[in-house]
């Protein structure tokens, strides 16, 4: 499942796989899909009041093969789960995924005895990258997730970090 | 001669922009990617597996219809210039209107002679093959 399976590119030069990622990192393109309502506070980033265009992360494309993150927004019920290893296995590969929220973070408030239909986290089958908390996160979180998922892709921060206060 | 040149040049140039992000992409590009359910190669890309063949048997009601918008399709065609020429010879636009009218009606016996045959009922239709 990591990084190691992956067949590396013909033309490989340090330099330029530098630039590539900085490339990558500040177009990344989401995959538009939403599975609870932690979707809805990744429309309202995508929308113009928190215009997730600032940080190139707007394109939010259809289809898994035109994307580089699943941003996995919201709960994964057992009957998604199959859908969401399809998406996975279709997007080429550089390829990062976000959890957002709790219920994709550890299946939130789903966990109790007796829960029958709720995977409890993505990472029970995806290598997720990043983690958003939040019950729905707020836009400013996601964004906050999207910046980190860049500084893991190139290894510097591009945007200052805001402190909590 | 020259003209020539400057068409080859930018013919080359257009080639060269079309088919070069395909060979920067195949060198830079990694070769493979990371699967958890082997289903990469699946053609569907809403996550769901597909359900049979898109190779299978339509009804030929949809044939039919897509016959009878043709002979709608060719009313209007022909009446775009219609349009255009209309009333153009400063006369009371009586004689343009009768031609019109029985060009038309010409073009909708296509339309009546489906509507007998039974073209506008949509059920699901069998041929007797002629023996």
């Amino acid at each position: 499942m990591g990084p190691e399976n992956v067949q590396p590119a013909i033309v490989k030069f340090a330099a330029l796989d530098k630039l590539l990622g900085l490339g990558r990192a500040n177009s990344l393109w989401p995959m538009t899909f939403g599975l609870a309502c932690c979707a809805i506070e990744m429309m309202a980033t995508g929308a113009a009041r928190f215009d997730l265009a600032r940080f190139g992360a707007e394109v939010f494309r259809p289809s898994p093969r035109q994307c580089d993150v699943m941003i996995v927004a919201g709960t994964i019920s057992k009957k998604m789960e199959p859908a969401i290893k399809t998406l996975y296995d279709q997007m080429p590969e550089p390829k990062w995924v976000i959890a957002m929220g709790n219920c994709a973070i550890s299946g939130g408030p789903f966990v109790f005895e007796g829960q029958y239909g709720i995977v409890e986290g993505a990472d029970k089958f995806l290598p997720v990258d990043i983690y958003i908390p939040g019950c729905p996160p707020r836009p400013e979180a996601l964004i906050e997730g999207i910046l980190e998922l860049e500084e893991k892709i190139t290894g510097t921060r591009r945007w200052p970090r805001v402190e909590a206060g | 001669m020259l003209d020539m040149l400057y068409v080859a040049a930018f013919t080359l140039g257009g080639l060269l922009f079309a088919v070069g992000p395909f060979v920067i992409a195949h060198l830079l590009a990694p070769r493979s990617t990371r699967q958890i359910d082997q289903r990469t190669k699946q053609p569907i890309e809403c996550g769901v597996e597909p359900i049979g063949e898109a190779w299978i048997r339509y009804g030929v009601v949809f044939y039919l219809y897509a016959l009878i918008f043709l002979a709608f399709d060719v009313d209007v065609l022909f009446l775009f210039p219609v349009a255009m020429a209309y009333n153009t010879d400063a006369g009371l636009g009586m004689r343009d209107f009768i031609e019109i009218v029985i060009f038309v009606a010409i073009l909708a016996l296509a339309i009546v002679y489906a509507w007998s045959k039974g073209v506008f009922k949509w059920d699901r239709r069998t041929y007797n093959q002629p023996s």
